[in-house]
């Protein structure tokens, strides 16, 4: 699969221009397995039918909140339900706009219901087959990953 | 405007991010309704005379094309104008919605510009 980390910088790109008003920059993508997280929150979404894996954004918990008081226009001050909705509706819409490059707009590929997980510290480990490209963006004196797992299916 | 929205989508974040890009379109709607899927949805299209609905696609319990299909079969709401909000870009799901009776659809992420494009020309 082509410029996957090209995509996956678009797809972010758009996605905090336009809905979270926040700028971005985006690293070099990693190779290897990420560190353990720390007080970080995990939007995740699954991916299936032509294409099969898991899209994953990790945020700091203080990049989240400032993330979710854009999305709402308010100050969020803690991890509560808004945050965790936000998040995962942050991972919805990736999903949504990586699978529209995988396939021709997206066709044949259906994306699960987004979940969340968030803690003081964690180990993120996806267990997919295929490729994997992680790329890091730098937002607002902080920094954030966004995790492809992805196989194209027989 | 004098009129009544209807917001339908499982993530209360997209419901008031929606609600915020209404406003920010200068879209000034009297009420705006919201429902968590497309139950939800049908429940207060039976109890509120409701303008526009703008629905999600991806939803739990009734999905966006399931709730058009219920709208479409019950004469009191078969005529109330749909728009889809949706991560979906593919011609064959907006083309199932569209043969469901949606009017059109916009895609997320979405800017108050394009809020005002689809919608603005149905008021």
């Amino acid at each position: 699969m082509e410029n996957l980390p090209d995509k996956i910088m678009s797809s972010v790109h758009e996605i905090f221009s336009s809905m979270v008003m926040m700028d971005i920059v985006p690293g070099a993508p990693i190779l290897g397995e990420i560190n353990p997280l720390q007080n970080t929150i995990t939007g995740m979404i699954g991916l299936a039918g032509t294409h099969k894996g898991m899209l994953a954004i990790h945020l700091p918990e203080s990049l989240a909140k400032k993330v979710t008081g854009n999305f709402l226009g308010m100050e969020v001050e803690e991890i509560d339900d808004d945050v965790q909705d936000a998040i995962g509706e942050l991972a919805n819409m990736l999903g949504g706009s990586i699978k529209a490059v995988l396939t021709e707009n997206g066709k044949d590929i259906k994306l699960s219901m987004p979940s969340t997980i968030c803690g003081k510290e964690y180990q993120f480990q996806s267990h997919y087959e295929g490729e994997s490209v992680i790329v890091p963006f730098a937002a607002e004196d902080s920094k954030f990953l966004v995790e492809l797992r992805i196989k194209q299916e027989e | 405007m004098g009129k009544k929205i209807l917001i339908v989508d499982d993530s209360n974040t997209m419901r008031k991010i929606v609600t915020r890009s209404l406003r920010q379109a200068g879209l000034d709607f009297d009420e705006i309704l919201e429902a968590g899927d497309g139950l939800e949805a049908l429940a207060v299209l039976r109890k509120e005379k409701v303008d526009l609905v703008l629905s999600d696609i991806n939803m739990p319990n009734m999905d966006g094309l399931a709730f058009l299909r219920e709208k479409s079969a019950d004469a009191a709401l078969n005529g109330i104008p749909v728009v889809m909000i949706t991560t979906e870009a593919g011609n064959d799901i907006i083309g199932e919605a569209m043969a469901l009776g949606a009017l059109g659809s916009i895609k997320k992420p979405f800017t108050p510009d394009q809020i005002q494009e689809t919608i603005g020309q149905l008021f």
